[in-house]
């Protein structure tokens, strides 16, 4: 883990605020709305109401974990310094940054709501989109927490490891394909 | 269970990452920030989720399986590479459809397509969280890049 910043005497660092409407969350809501009403048309109101009560549970289920995630997503990147964390998984880190970067996926235990805020909380913090691109596709395809718990359960262990060792190198290659993606439209 | 560990895993985390706030300036700021995330993630995690709700209401999972295990070759694999990102829920239900399908007879290089391509490209995943906290042009990068994967691995699978 990185050594945090002796933050005693600087003052905390500015953020930009976002805009909380805009376009991705129209269309979400459009496709969320018509899902309502096609749910409401196959299955009656009851069922209607029943799933959006699941819904909230769930959320509220979820309330501690996002919250905190939320907290993470929002301090770590004042708290980290920019240039080690460059250094370690920015654009000049090498094939070495995406390897700690997929390990780092990799290792996560926790579900979207941790892997995201980290990985924009790392972006803000100095890591480029290619370690961000190993990070979160070393988490999604070779994660050790869904793989040892879920997988192996659900699924024959033959087909788990097949899956698994043919994932493998690809975090690390879709870093640096998104890097050459990148450069590509800078230059 | 896994999500009272994940809370506490988490919650340790962020705790810790509170310790190291270094004063009520540094307390403050990090309180603003973290209003300001959630007021811009709340209501993209609650409409997903509620979209995710319907569309799970939509999908009929007979016949998801049934195609999955009647068809085999490149087709079969087509179909599970297609029907990985609209599979909704977390990680449990993916598998439980992978395993449903492998016993009604799918080649298993159809399940690991489908596997594969859920992990990558779940609209659940993407929608609720990576646009909301990466942004359009990171998530369609991604996206982009990792298009062929599920289709190497599947081929690879199939080769081995």
């Amino acid at each position: 883990m990185l050594s945090l910043k002796n933050t005693e005497a600087d003052p905390p660092p500015l953020r930009k605020p976002r805009k909380v409407v805009d376009g991705s969350l129209l269309v979400l809501l459009g496709f969320t709305l018509a899902g309502g009403l096609a749910v409401l048309w196959t299955s009656g109101l009851d069922r209607t109401i029943e799933i959006v009560a699941e819904t909230f549970r769930f959320i509220a289920l979820l309330t501690p974990k996002i919250a905190a995630g939320i907290f993470i997503a929002a301090t770590l990147p004042m708290l980290l310094p920019r240039d080690r964390v460059g250094r370690l998984i920015g654009r000049e880190s090498g094939l070495r940054g995406l390897v700690v970067a997929a390990a780092c996926g990799a290792a996560l235990p926790g579900g979207p709501m941790m892997t995201f805020p980290l990985a924009a909380g790392l972006t803000l913090a100095g890591a480029d989109l290619g370690a961000m691109i190993a990070f979160i596709s070393g988490w999604s395809l070779l994660g050790l927490n869904r793989t040892l718990i879920w997988e192996f359960s659900f699924l024959p262990s033959d087909l788990v490891w097949t899956r698994y060792l043919l994932s493998l190198p690809a975090p690390v290659l879709l870093g640096l394909a998104a890097r050459a993606v990148m450069q590509r439209r800078v230059a | 269970m896994n999500i009272l560990i994940g809370t506490v895993l988490i919650g340790a985390a962020a705790l810790w990452l509170w310790s190291y706030l270094p004063n009520s300036q540094w307390r403050h700021a990090s309180y603003r920030a973290s209003l300001d995330t959630f007021l811009f993630t709340a209501p993209r995690v609650l409409v997903a989720l509620l979209g995710a709700g319907f569309f799970a209401e939509l999908l009929p999972e007979d016949q998801v399986r049934r195609l999955l295990g009647a068809e085999a070759g490149i087709t079969a694999v087509f179909l599970a590479i297609a029907l990985g990102p609209l599979t909704p829920g977390g990680a449990f239900v993916s598998f439980a459809i992978g395993a449903a399908a492998l016993k009604a007879g799918a080649a298993p290089v159809a399940a690991i397509a489908y596997v594969t391509s859920w992990s990558l490209f779940s609209t659940t995943k993407i929608f609720a969280y990576e646009l909301s906290f990466m942004g359009r042009q990171a998530t369609l990068v991604r996206i982009l890049v990792s298009l062929p994967v599920p289709f190497a691995v599947a081929g690879l699978a199939y080769l081995l």
